[in-house]
């Protein structure tokens, strides 16, 4: 995918060995980040998240449907992500279904939590509106635009923003249905409900090239990795979700103490991107 | 259904011959080698050009002329429901196939033999004129990324409903069920190198439609001429000239 | 409306026990016992056969309690005229079920997602540079689900490619953990997967001590992370004994 000669490839391992990247960033320095929301007005809620050449999109649409028999009282939330061959020729045709596939996985183990619904980013029971009957079906969608490395921090980065963007309309049951019957159920047009984005987590990539680990690496730097370790951190400093990337093998204690290295970045991250969401919605009211 | 009121004003409030707001950007892609985006209302593509490179299928390879590939895909949240489509289903194809042709009637072939040159069309928001807008951004992209080309094109689409000639429909007038002529031509030229319609529509008012959607294409035009000489002002700018 | 009365008790519909969903008050417990009375670090007897498919070049077959896998591995063969030329090995994985693995037919877990993770876990350990221009193709089918089946393909499949003599640098063990309230429970069966608060798996090198593959999902502290990364590699280690003891048997009995 990228090109580089011995010497580039020398040049950013010795780089990364020194504590300066070769963007002048330090091994734990993010990009800047750059949020937009509300970019898709057909869209229950979107957001545009940038971080130096890497742009990607999240829209997210509720759909109203029916719950899961073995879960009758939580919504539905599905995550998908396209790559589109704008960010890379190879993504032309089915090239790109793979990385798509992957990056849909890690961001369903990373936010929807485990199988009885603990540690969810969403809460899947505020989803539900008739218990067994109808619930809400999120439907998240992730398109890479253009991809210049971190692709699964962004599009984290980006799932936060659109829902914290989203907006679900209020619904009023018909109260005269009956217990078979499916119920009638009315969708206001006027009043809206805004999810509570302060449990979902974000994303940190931790990328080992040479002996050390990075944040945020580029296409470049991702290219001369050995392996990489994904992890998404909540505001309590909990873990949520955990993946492996490359195909080298970690010493246990070095994955130990890369969990708590995120720990400590996914602070300035939350807080970063809580302000960044922030002025992006204050941008978009004007 | 009445597509245009009685004073005369379609359903998103324009007149008959009104464009929808343009807007379009060069430079969105950091990584490809040419890339814009073009807004037009509600629709929003992204193209991106990579090439003239090395042809990737030997092959496909013509030892005269370049190369040229278009693939044009829809996000899953463009349209207002949302679908979930396998890539390559028979409208995409389609497109596709016009994109390509369209482009490669305006690019300069012959000087680029034994390379290839990849236009990625995206559809981040559908609403009526995708085809147009995905030229028109194709063009611009294609520009920015310095290919050689005989002229602009550009493109737009008229229809005719309500007995009115309409310029660039919207979705609600495009599913209407009425004639939508798109028409893709060289500004400069003065000449027609795309031109699509189904439906039926007597010959001296599908004349009219077309003068019309022409006259939308050369207003894209001068918008895009325009964008262009910004954006290369600003490059001279940059680079201190 | 009638008609639907009248149907409903004609028919007996058998309900598996993990149609109930309701999460037994138990699982937060401290003295409670698992579904098959093992203790809660205890792992299922593990019962590892080579060679169990004549036409492939390695193969295995793994039963951990009701899990039942068969690996086989072919290769390395030419690679597809297609693919560029590499100086290393490729490898291909493919999972999948049998229609009665589960027992709900056809409700099995997404293939496609457990081959990539498959092919991630193996390629860390497989030497490909020894067999440049070449594939492997690793083939395993769930002849039987019975919960942390992806830790059983793992294990299962290195095996196999040990069979088949492809360089490794060390065996592959894996091995799952749910975390259920306060208790972690080492290698879980379906019905406890199915309650889980979060998950955990390692796919380890119990020799050169590398992990080469670890997931995680649902909410955890660091010390509980700790806890049950550590359980799971000294189970990896044992496992990978066993899976180690079972090679050599294989040799011995050619050799008699």
């Amino acid at each position: 995918m990228v090109g580089l000669s011995l010497g580039e490839k020398n040049f950013i391992k010795g780089g990364i060995a020194q504590d300066i990247r070769t963007d002048g960033r330090k091994r734990l320095t993010y990009r800047p980040i750059f949020v937009e929301t509300g970019v898709i007005p057909q869209a229950s809620g979107s957001a545009r998240v940038k971080m130096g050449a890497t742009d990607v999109i999240a829209s997210v649409k509720a759909e109203l449907g029916k719950p899961n028999a073995s879960h009758p009282d939580k919504g539905k939330v599905s995550i998908y992500v396209d790559c589109s061959p704008t960010a890379e020729p190879t993504f032309e045709g089915r090239g790109g279904e793979e990385l798509s596939m992957e990056l849909s996985t890690a961001l369903q183990r990373c936010l929807l939590g485990g199988k009885s619904g603990a540690g969810a980013g969403i809460d899947l029971s505020s989803l539900s509106i008739v218990e067994g009957k109808v619930c809400w079906d999120i439907y998240i969608d992730g398109l890479v635009v253009s991809s210049d490395g971190n692709l699964l921090d962004a599009l984290g980065a980006a799932i936060k923003a659109a829902l914290s963007n989203t907006a679900v309309p209020k619904v009023q049951v018909a109260a005269n249905a009956s217990l078979d019957e499916q119920p009638e159920v009315d969708v206001s047009d006027e009043e809206f409900q805004q999810f509570d984005t302060t449990g979902v987590p974000v994303i940190i990539t931790l990328t080992k090239v040479g002996r050390h680990y990075i944040v945020d690496a580029t296409a470049e730097e991702e290219s001369q990795m050995s392996s990489a370790v994904s992890i998404s951190v909540n505001r309590q400093g909990r873990i949520c979700g955990l993946t492996k990337r490359g195909g080298a093998g970690l010493d246990p204690s070095i994955i130990l103490d890369m969990i708590s290295v995120a720990k400590h970045v996914s602070e300035q991250l939350i807080n970063k991107l809580d302000s960044e969401i922030a002025a992006a919605e204050a941008c978009e009211e004007e | 259904m009445e597509y245009v009121s009685p004073e005369g004003l379609r359903l998103d409030g324009r007149r008959p011959t009104e464009m929808r707001q343009l807007r379009a950007e060069v430079g969105v892609v950091a990584k490809a080698d040419g890339s814009a985006s073009f807004e037009m209302g509600n629709t929003k593509v992204i193209a991106a050009v990579y090439g003239p490179r090395e042809v990737q299928n030997k092959g496909q390879q013509m030892n005269d002329q370049a190369l040229v590939r278009c693939e044009y895909s829809m996000a899953n949240f463009s349209t207002g429901d949302r679908m979930r489509k396998p890539k390559g289903d028979r409208r995409s194809t389609e497109i596709s196939l016009v994109i390509r042709q369209t482009m490669e009637a305006c690019i300069l072939t012959h000087l680029m033999p034994r390379s290839q040159i990849d236009i990625f069309v995206q559809v981040l928001q559908a609403d009526g004129g995708t085809r147009s807008a995905c030229i028109n951004a194709a063009t611009l992209a294609l520009a920015d990324a310095g290919i050689p080309m005989r002229d602009l094109v550009t493109s737009c689409s008229a229809g005719y409903l309500n007995s009115t000639p309409l310029l660039d429909l919207n979705y609600v007038e495009d599913s209407a069920g009425g004639p939508d002529v798109t028409v893709g031509i060289l500004p400069k030229l003065d000449k027609v190198t795309l031109l699509q319609m189904d439906a039926k529509l007597p010959i001296d008012i599908f004349e009219n439609v077309m003068q019309l959607a022409i006259e939308g294409c050369k207003a894209v035009a001068n918008y895009i001429r325009e964008i262009l000489l910004e954006n290369t002002k600003q490059l001279e700018f940059r680079r201190g000239v | 409306m009638a008609g639907k009365i009248s149907n409903t008790p004609a028919t007996y519909t058998p309900s598996p026990t993990s149609q109930d969903k309701k999460r037994p008050s138990i699982f937060t417990g401290s003295d409670w016992v698992r579904p098959d009375g093992r203790g809660l670090h205890q792992c299922r007897p593990a019962f590892l056969r080579t060679s169990a498919v004549n036409s492939a070049s390695g193969s295995a077959y793994a039963e951990f309690g009701n899990a039942k896998v068969i690996v086989s591995v072919f290769g390395p063969r030419e690679s597809k005229k297609a693919m560029m030329y590499s100086d290393i090995g490729r490898l291909n994985c493919n999972v999948s079920y049998t229609s009665f693995a589960t027992p709900i037919r056809g409700q099995a877990s997404d293939s496609k997602d457990l081959s990539s993770m498959l092919h991630k876990a193996l390629e860390g350990a497989i030497i490909l540079e020894s067999f440049p221009k070449t594939t492997v193709d690793v083939f395993a089918l769930v002849l039987e689900s019975g919960g942390s089946d992806l830790p059983v393909v793992i294990s299962c499949a290195s095996l196999a490619l040990a069979d088949a003599g492809i360089m490794l640098y060390d065996m592959v063990a894996s091995v799952s953990m749910s975390c259920l309230g306060k208790n972690l429970v080492i290698d879980p069966v379906s019905e406890e997967e199915s309650y889980q608060d979060g998950g955990l798996m390692i796919t380890c090198m119990p020799s050169r001590n590398e992990v080469t593959q670890m997931t995680v999902t649902g909410e955890w502290s660091t010390p509980k992370i700790h806890e049950a990364m550590q359980l799971c590699l000294d189970a990896c280690s044992k496992l990978g004994k066993i899976m180690r003891s079972c090679l050599k048997e294989t040799v011995s009995a050619t050799q008699e």
